[in-house]
């Protein structure tokens, strides 16, 4: 309840801080560089859901415990939500800075494999009519997809060179102004504050309805209710 | 497993004997009913010809042949591999002949033999279609040996990836869409290594290494790799 609380105060100060606290970057055209602040924590909560997913995965294959599941189905739910938010907001901004909404740049490219990843992880969820292959499938899926991941951060963006800005725009890097990096840090604590708040909701959620389907899975499900005792 | 027990205890039986026994029973079974060979070869060829007829070679200037030929020589790989590789698993589902083989082998030996049967179905598809694009396209290739290695690793790329996947749609509904839409993002980085590899390949940039080939290689291995660790997991159910 508190966190709850937290989060949306949180949030809203940054969004009141993003349009009205920061600067707008030199270099952009009017306004549009404000999109830092939403878009960058809109991929890094994608990425961040998909790796959660993939830990919730490998912890489901070694320990057959259902709420490692509902975890790893969870965030990638979470993560195909923010996956879609981040497509938007960039793809908007890529109108307003660079002419047209889609230009293949190498991170719009990762995204959308991102996308499709999980297109198919919920394809593939629904295909499968046994609950434990189902869980077992889903979770082998998450790991060979993440296995790839890495050959696309590091082959696609070498091919060709990025549209997306870097100097100015990436933290890492000095260029930054104090002002922006202290309102984009925020924004990226309420993006993830969101994130594992919504996380919590949907794991409830889950557990709440295996218990009351006894068919899925009985066993495991008499198990937990055991625990919760 | 006491079938496993019994192979290990004669000292008769390696891995390697159980994946080539049956790489060699799919292999039979292929020449008898042809099915695998017929949807993938015929998917290539007639993919090769609508491509060949509506663009010629002529229709491409010469400077943007190297790239958009091989942009199109590898979709025409790619989804013709993906309309038939599923059927290593398919048909022993079909025939419920699934138990018979979990019972027979061990899990990492039945994915080997099924992972050498695909990549025989990928050597021919390659030996016929690249050839016949090269003619039909007159597709002008600089360095055939880069070419050739890119061809084949991505050929290796490709069974690597996609024959667990066949062992999971086997053994869900809606099979042939399912195949492809899994296979698709996980080979996606493999095909743009590939497209980029052939591009160089055919415009003769000097690139000491063959970066490409090395990541499509890299990319193989991995995926085996996983594949082997993991396939135990989706057999044994």
């Amino acid at each position: 309840m508190i966190a709850k609380v937290l989060v949306t105060v949180w949030m809203a100060i940054i969004i009141v801080a993003a349009f009205l606290y920061a600067n707008a970057a030199v270099g952009f055209p009017g306004e549009t560089s404000r999109i830092l602040f939403f878009h960058v924590p809109q991929a890094w909560v994608a990425t961040l859901s998909f790796l959660i997913s993939m830990i919730g995965s490998c912890i489901y294959l070694a320990r057959r415990n259902l709420k490692a599941d509902n975890l790893a189905l969870s965030a990638a739910e979470l993560g195909l939500l923010f996956c879609l938010l981040a497509t938007a907001s960039g793809s908007i901004f890529a109108k307003a800075a660079w002419g047209s909404f889609w230009n293949w740049d190498p991170r719009e490219t990762s995204i959308v494999i991102l996308l499709m990843i999980y297109g198919a992880y919920f394809a593939l969820r629904s295909a499968v009519g046994d609950p434990e292959k189902r869980r077992i499938f889903a979770a082998v899926y998450s790991i060979l997809a993440f296995v790839t991941v890495p050959f696309l951060v590091f082959v696609v963006p070498r091919i060709t060179a990025s549209l997306h800005p870097e100097d100015t725009m990436n933290p890492a890097r000095p260029g930054m102004d104090p002002k922006t990096l202290k309102v984009f840090l925020g924004s990226l604590l309420a993006y993830t504050g969101l994130f594992i708040w919504l996380l919590r909701l949907r794991l409830r959620l889950l557990n709440l309805e295996g218990m009351q389907e006894p068919e899925f899975g009985a066993r495991e499900n008499m198990d937990r209710v055991g625990e919760e005792q | 497993m006491k079938g496993g027990r019994w192979i290990t205890e004669t000292g008769s039986s390696t891995y390697l004997s159980e994946a080539v026994a049956i790489w060699f029973r799919d292999l039979r079974g292929e020449f008898r009913t042809r099915y695998a060979v017929n949807a993938i070869l015929m998917f290539a060829v007639t993919t090769l010809i609508a491509v060949s007829f509506s663009i010629g070679s002529f229709r491409i200037g010469e400077g943007e042949q190297p790239f958009l030929y091989a942009v199109l020589l590898w979709i025409i790989l790619v989804f013709s591999a993906l309309s038939g590789l599923s059927r290593s698993f398919v048909k022993e589902e079909e025939a419920s002949t699934m138990d018979v083989l979990k019972l027979s082998a061990r899990p990492q030996a039945v994915f080997l033999g099924k992972l050498f049967f695909n990549l025989t179905l990928l050597a021919a598809l390659e030996l016929i279609i690249v050839p016949s694009f090269i003619l039909l396209m007159d597709y002008k290739i600089e360095l055939p040996g880069l070419f050739v290695a890119m061809v084949v690793s991505g050929g290796v790329g490709l069974g690597g990836g996609t024959t667990i996947v066949a062992a999971m749609i086997a053994q869900a509904s809606a099979r042939g869409a399912l195949f492809s839409v899994l296979s698709f993002p996980l080979l996606l980085p493999l095909m743009i290594t590939a497209i980029k590899g052939c591009e160089k390949a055919a415009v003769g940039t000097n690139n000491s290494g063959w970066p490409e080939v090395r990541i499509a290689v890299a990319y193989s291995v991995v995926m085996i790799v996983m594949s082997l660790f993991l396939f135990p997991l989706i057999w044994e159910e």
